[in-house]
């Protein structure tokens, strides 16, 4: 079975990767696009104080 | 002149720097004149397999910026490492480990627990976690594996120069340009920035470093002209290089310790603890006491950026794949 | 000493793991019972894993 494989995708803002698999036929039998990447801002915000809380979500993008 | 070869990449990284470049505005075009750009997954389209045809020390300079935080980021700055001659840790996260080392607090457990089947807004009945490999209709998909802790880039690969700053400023991007341009690097190892603390750059008024009492951010409006640290509120100039022009403290905000530590200090943490008590006057139990209740969250004021560089690098974990026994409740922080 | 003491609490790190105390040149008995005191309860908790792996 054939693969097509785009690694990083690419000209936007964050991580991704797009896995196309092919049928005999040679069309696309199923498409999936993963995020490799979680950098965890919902856990260790819980329990900093309220002020830093600007200072730490617009770190969660910088575009 | 043969233009040399610039790779940007971003691991654990919100943007901002790659913005930062762009903010450059026009200069930009000095860089596309000297330079061509083999890898910015942001503005262009080169792919992984594009860098694992080069051959080794093919690109010139590379600009990575954000913390590696999964196998996928160490791979590529192990890739980068390898096809680089010079690879450069470019703002907070590459050089020591910056807003997302937050998550050296926590574990993955947690993490995904929180992300993956606590979130409120989340619909996840069957409580579905990534894995790292995983088949789907027939179809074998990888991922990659989120690590436990955050690291800096040069807990993984070497690095010849760092660049600071959340993001770094648009001046210590062109200075980098400009050596790039000239040839005129400094000596592998620098950072490039200023050596000296941000206080000697600061331009407020530093009278009697006297405190009897901190003061949160929202609690009082300080005054411009005098110093922050005196005034009660916790800066972190002190402990922080300078080379950033005190952006922050034009805007009468405090320091967040974005550059690091500065030369000579290898922890900026606990160079800050060090700083901050230093200057309060305790006279006794209670007046320590209420230096306690009014300094709030120590760790995350003091290693804002910092957490992956500093000597612990991390928050001592539970067994792995546990969640921690007792859950940090919210109050035990937050102190009043 | 108690401003690091919290920061280290949030980083997991026991309060026993610390201690300041002052001894003059002339104590010799009392630096080391007081060093004594330590290790034993430095022992008594184990070691200290860092966990830093990646």
């Amino acid at each position: 079975m054939n693969k097509v494989t785009i690694d990083p995708i690419t000209r936007l803002e964050g991580h991704g990767k797009i896995e196309i698999f092919l049928n005999d036929e040679g069309g696309v039998e199923n498409a999936y696009l993963q995020i490799p990447e979680l950098r965890g801002f919902e856990r260790f915000c819980e329990g900093r104080p309220v002020e830093e809380m600007p200072r730490i979500t617009e770190r969660i993008c910088g575009v | 002149m043969t233009k040399l070869k610039l790779a940007l990449y971003w691991a654990s990284s919100c943007g901002g720097c790659e913005i930062a470049v762009l903010d450059t505005n026009e200069k930009i075009l000095d860089v596309v004149a000297i330079a061509d750009i083999v890898l910015w997954p942001v503005a262009v389209d080169f792919k992984y397999h594009h860098i694992e045809a080069m051959p080794d020390s093919a690109i010139d300079v590379c600009l990575f910026n954000g913390a590696i935080r999964s196998s996928e980021h160490e791979k590529v700055a192990k890739l980068l490492r390898a096809k680089s001659k010079v690879m450069a840790a470019f703002g907070s996260c590459a050089c020591f480990g910056g807003i997302p080392s937050l998550g050296n607090l926590t574990n993955r457990a947690e993490i995904f627990h929180t992300v993956y089947e606590e979130a409120p807004s989340n619909e996840n009945p069957s409580r579905t976690v990534p894995k790292t490999a995983t088949t789907v209709d027939g179809h074998h998909l990888e991922l990659p594996e989120t690590y436990d802790t955050v690291m800096t880039l040069e807990q993984v690969v070497p690095v010849e120069y760092f660049i600071p700053g959340c993001p770094p400023t648009v001046d210590l991007i062109l200075k980098v340009v400009s050596a790039l341009a000239n040839n005129s690097l400094p000596p592998p190892g620098t950072v490039i920035a200023s050596d000296k603390s941000l206080c000697e750059e600061c331009y407020r008024k530093k009278e009697d470093k006297k405190i009897t009492r901190v003061w949160r951010p929202h609690q009082i409006v300080p005054d411009p002209e005098k110093c922050l640290l005196e005034q009660g509120v916790i800066c972190c100039g002190p402990a922080t290089r300078g080379g950033c022009g005190a952006l922050c403290i034009k805007a009468n905000m405090p320091c967040e310790g974005c550059f690091g530590p500065p030369a000579g200090v290898l922890d900026q943490g606990a160079k800050l603890v060090s700083a901050i008590a230093s200057i309060y006057q305790a006279s006794g139990e209670e007046d320590v006491s209420r230096m306690l209740d009014e300094i709030v969250d120590p760790v995350g004021r003091f290693y804002r950026f910092g957490l992956a560089h500093s000597l612990l690098r991390r928050k001592r974990m539970t067994p792995p794949g546990t969640l921690s026994a007792a859950k940090q409740p919210l109050a035990e922080v937050t102190a009043r | 000493m108690p401003l690091l003491k919290k920061m280290l609490a949030q980083l997991g790190v026991e309060d026993e793991r610390v201690r300041l105390d002052w001894v003059s040149a002339s104590e010799g008995d009392r630096f080391a019972s007081i060093v004594n005191e330590m290790t034993a309860q430095i022992k008594a908790l184990g070691p200290f894993h860092r966990n830093n792996g990646g």
